[in-house]
């Protein structure tokens, strides 16, 4: 009983730099709000270090996340005839706002799945793997293209995700 | 760039909606920076709202807080 208090409390205090991260980066890209892919680049930075190694088992250079993001506009503007890189200037970044935390919709529908999916896992503390577990069910959608241009589909990432999750680090 | 009679309409679904989000990205980064730069030059924010096509409140909402903490650290 006390081990599950114990990691209720750190999940709380997980959860709030989870938010606290995708805000940041999504401020730090010129977005106001933070979507699926600004979660991943803020699970990347949390310390249990899970995201980065589930990146690692999948041979992807998380360092390279954001610029996937990037690319994966462009690619995109590039399929209707615009050429990003003709007209691109570097984003200017935000201030952040005081108040309350809000997300895109992909945002929110991940910490919703987030929920579920911790509710499955109650033995572990919430972990960057977990987040990474969500987007990687996620079959559309910025975060979801972002992999795609990293040449990471989503069975791969699941199937990491699992090997993280299962190792003893976290027993 | 292309007239939006040639525009070439990418054929599957899932290309044609992330070039709809990918513009949408594109506009708003615009409309941020285009913003700031007005403003910077002495627009007033209900001529900025009258440009970008929404309320005055629209625009301030949206846009103030950023262009303020900016200025306040001036």
């Amino acid at each position: 009983m006390f081990k599950r208090i114990r990691l209720r409390f750190r999940d709380m205090k997980t959860i709030s730099q989870l938010i606290a991260g995708a805000d940041e980066q999504a401020n730090i890209s010129g977005e106001e709000k933070p979507g699926a892919e600004h979660f991943v680049l803020s699970a990347l930075n949390l310390e249990d270090g899970s995201a980065k190694r589930v990146f690692e088992r999948v041979g992807a250079d998380s360092n390279k996340f954001r610029e996937a993001i990037k690319a994966q506009y462009n690619e995109a503007l590039s399929s209707v005839g615009i050429d990003a890189g003709a007209i691109e200037t570097a984003p200017d970044p935000i201030e952040p706002k005081n108040g309350f935390h809000n997300s895109k919709p992909s945002g929110q529908e991940l910490m919703k799945s987030l929920y579920t999916l911790k509710q499955e896992d109650k033995d572990r503390p919430l972990l960057g793997a977990h987040v990474v577990a969500v987007v990687a069910k996620m079959q559309h959608g910025v975060a979801a293209r972002a992999f795609k241009v990293m040449g990471v589909d989503s069975e791969q990432l699941a199937k990491a995700v699992k090997e993280e999750l299962e190792s003893t680090r976290y027993h | 760039m292309s007239d939006m009679k040639s525009l070439p309409l990418p054929e599957n679904p899932e290309e044609a909606l992330a070039a709809v989000v990918s513009l949408r990205h594109m506009a708003e980064q615009l409309e941020r920076k285009a913003v700031k730069e007005a403003i910077a030059r002495g627009w007033s924010w209900s001529q900025v709202a009258e440009a970008l096509g929404v309320t005055k409140q629209a625009a301030h909402k949206r846009h103030a807080h950023s262009i303020q903490r900016k200025k306040a650290r001036k």
